[in-house]
């Protein structure tokens, strides 16, 4: 029974969003939009749940004052006053003014970006230490890396003795050799899209259902 | 040179790497510098796609990025929102990343009211789905059951500008500004084929490579890659320079890679023949 | 700009330099900011969550008096199904949980499914498919002006798709022509993934020019720089990170070792 119906239901809407493809009628249509509607509900509560998860573990740490708790603490401070501001700005939230549109301008971008940001430096690093042409294979990847790096900015536009020559095969590169990789990785992904999604449907994968 | 300095040259404390990248992107900042540069044919027909829309139509634009995202994909936004509202193409926009609304609400306000536009009559915007693939599935099959409501909390069906659009199909196009998942590829995956809809797309420099197979599939008509691709956008709209009051920041950008670039370039040369001179000694030894 | 806007710039430039310091090593200073970004970014989730899907999704369709009795006795199904997904929370009931989590990778499944069939298999294998007398007709063997358009890059692009798929081919009995043909396929994958690379570093360098951008005050319109003045910001904030990291490195002493 607890592995029953799961199932049962699986089978149904996932043939019927798979049928989706197929029908167009609008009739049938109108029953999709009702599960794609519920489906994003539910995508929605999922993160819900997530967040009452991080409470659950942080919050005894930082009552039993375990390590880090001064972090958890600001973490979990941040989230409460997030909520807050956010839930009485309502729907006026990212008017200028607000606490919340303050928050997010002056908290939230810098260290979002920031946090991004880093990656520069650290592909520097990646750059030095682990980029070598060790055999043909990797000589090939460093030498279109170094194609692209030079031929996609102004500098390398027309450099003398190549001029144009470079940027144009740059582009045979993204267009010819780039494109014959990517597609087989994308059909490759496809098969395996597709087997899953049928295991799936079939109920022949059941991972998602938890052990009984 | 010794073997044990070129050893040691290997194996540097990675912090004066990081210290000569920072220095790399500062100091042509500080130093700027005016290289001109073309457009590809990629930007081109963006631009050509969007030029062709006309005037009086609207647009869907999926506004799929964040603040770590912004110096690429920022400028392309401004100056596609340029072009748009100066061929008085009106447009209903979405978003289904979750730290966007803050980001672009205040762009569309600025810009809409610098060219005189009417929020819920010339444009509107329609907030926040959550749902990933789902909700593009949605947009696809019906926009006012998934939007019942835009971002200031009107309802979907008081706004003139959505009236007769209930579909993406509906729009004379759909622009995405993609950082990454959900973006472009679950565009094209989910409702381009089905509905044979018109899609450009501006994405960060790494998934430029991985949506090209798309364009020239016919799946986009338009593709924009990071930083150089918003910078050539710019150049499209404002080929005689910016009007008083518009900062073109790709373009004011785009020259800073050429250093960054190179001493990139230059740690990989060095970086291997420091390797290879090693490994040369270390088998005569 | 209003003083708390003032203040908020030069909060910006002093978060955006306590992040940076990572790049001294892991310090206490980095670790306040990451937790104060986990929390306030977890906050923005669920608040972008609630205003945009669960009010005008859910709640406000179940007390929208307008709709039918019909529309909104199916809005409580959803209402339903999220009860029983958060029984994950308590262990008893736990196993109720299934019955959202079915519905909604099946829907995940049943979507992804037709997608990837449609755009990713056929529409990819359909455009790899030349037809070389128009692509001579236009471009010849190789067209230098139209990017090395021509016959020599059409049948390059099916040799190496080709090449490529039966590199994936791991079931494929392994003699010296497959290696040969596999082996061309891993030099295409190379070619690609090293234009890869060189975006990426695009990417990533982009993304620290932002940040420049900002704090030396370049994103910015004139007169906005002369009110928040954002490199004298960003030289107070280096100076009271340095000073920290300082302390924080002395009171290490000996035991110092770089975790980065």
């Amino acid at each position: 029974m607890r592995s029953t119906i799961p199932l049962v239901l699986t089978f149904v809407i996932g043939l019927f969003m798979v049928g989706e493809y197929f029908i167009p009628h609008w009739r049938y249509h109108q029953f999709t939009q009702v599960f794609l509607e519920w489906g994003l509900i539910l995508a929605a509560a999922a993160f819900l749940l997530g967040l009452f998860n991080l409470v659950q573990v942080n919050l005894p740490k930082v009552v039993n004052k375990e390590e880090d708790w001064g972090y958890k603490l600001v973490m979990l401070a941040a989230l409460v006053f997030t909520l807050v501001v956010g839930f009485m700005g309502g729907t006026d939230r990212l008017s200028n003014g607000q606490a919340y549109k303050w928050l997010f301008d002056f908290v939230f971008v810098p260290l979002n970006a920031t946090m991004f940001a880093l990656l520069a430096f650290y592909i520097a690093s990646a750059a030095f230490r682990a980029f070598r042409a060790r055999n043909l294979e990797a000589t090939v990847l460093l030498v279109a890396a170094i194609i692209v790096m030079v031929a996609r900015v102004p500098l390398g536009e027309d450099l003398p003795l190549v001029g144009e020559k470079l940027p144009q095969f740059m582009n045979w590169i993204m267009d010819v050799p780039n494109i014959a990789a990517r597609r087989a990785i994308f059909i490759g992904a496809a098969l395996g899209a597709v087997s899953t999604g049928l295991r799936v449907i079939l109920g022949i994968e059941r991972s998602h259902l938890g052990s009984d | 040179m010794k073997l044990d300095t070129l050893v040691r040259f290997q194996n540097m404390d990675r912090r004066w790497i990081f210290l000569g990248m920072g220095i790399a992107i500062l100091i042509p900042m500080l130093f700027p510098m005016t290289l001109p540069f073309k457009v590809d044919e990629r930007v081109q027909s963006l631009y050509d796609a969007v030029e062709e829309i006309p005037a009086g139509s609207t647009v869907f634009i999926s506004a799929d990025f964040d603040p770590a995202s912004r110096p690429e994909l920022e400028p392309f936004f401004r100056a596609n929102l340029h072009h748009l509202l100066r061929k008085d193409v009106k447009f209903v926009a979405a978003t289904l990343w979750p730290s966007s609304p803050p980001l672009v609400m205040p762009i569309f306000e600025e810009l809409t009211a610098e060219y005189g536009k009417e929020y819920g009559k010339d444009w509107c915007f329609l907030g926040f789905k959550d749902g990933k693939e789902l909700a593009i599935k949605a947009i696809g099959e019906n926009i006012p059951e998934t939007f019942p409501q835009d971002i200031k909390g009107n309802k979907i069906g008081d706004l003139a500008v959505t009236r007769g659009y209930k579909q993406a199909k509906d729009f004379a196009m759909i622009i995405n500004i993609s950082a990454g998942f959900p973006g472009t590829r679950e565009y094209v995956l989910q409702i381009q084929g089905q509905y044979d809809l018109s899609i450009a797309s501006a994405t960060t420099a790494v998934s430029g490579p991985d949506y090209i197979p798309f364009y020239k599939a016919g799946q986009l008509n338009g593709l924009s890659a990071g930083m150089p691709g918003s910078a050539q956008y710019e150049l499209l709209v404002f080929p005689d320079g910016p009007p008083e009051g518009v900062r073109l920041l790709a373009t004011q950008s785009v020259n800073v890679l050429n250093v960054g670039h190179a001493f990139i370039i230059i740690l990989i040369v060095l970086g291997n023949i420091a390797f290879f001179v090693t490994r040369q000694a270390e088998e005569v030894e | 700009m209003t003083g708390i806007e003032i203040f908020g710039a030069w909060l910006s430039i002093f978060l955006t330099v306590c992040v940076l310091s990572f790049l001294y090593d892991d310090n206490p200073i980095y670790k306040l900011a990451e937790h104060l970004f986990l929390g306030v970014s977890i906050g923005y989730g669920v608040i972008e969550i609630y205003f945009g899907v669960f009010k005008p999704n859910l709640l406000d369709k179940l007390m929208n008096g307008e709709l039918g009795g019909f529309q909104r006795s199916l809005s409580i199904i959803p209402l339903i199904l999220i009860f029983m997904l958060f029984s994950k929370l308590v262990p008893k009931y736990s196993w109720l949980a299934r019955i959202p989590i079915a519905f909604i990778v099946a829907a995940y499944a049943g979507v992804k499914l037709t997608g990837e069939l449609n755009a990713n298999l056929m529409t990819q294998v359909a455009q790899s498919i030349p037809d070389l007398g128009a692509v001579w007709a236009e471009y010849g063997f190789w067209s230098w002006k139209h990017d090395g358009a021509g016959v020599f890059s059409s049948l390059f692009l099916v040799l190496g798709l080709s090449a490529c798929l039966l590199h994936f081919y791991f079931s494929a009995p392994q003699n010296k022509a497959m290696q040969q043909v596999s082996r061309f396929g891993v030099l295409t994958l190379m070619l690609s993934f090293g234009a890869s690379f060189g975006y990426t570093v695009m990417g990533r360098i982009s993304l620290a020019i932002g940040r420049a951008q900002e704090m030396l005050g370049l994103d910015r319109l004139p007169e906005q720089v002369a009110q928040i003045h954002p490199r004298i910001a960003t030289v107070v904030s280096a100076a009271i990170v340095i000073a920290f990291l300082v302390v924080w490195r002395r009171r290490q002493g000996d035991d110092y070792t770089p975790g980065n």
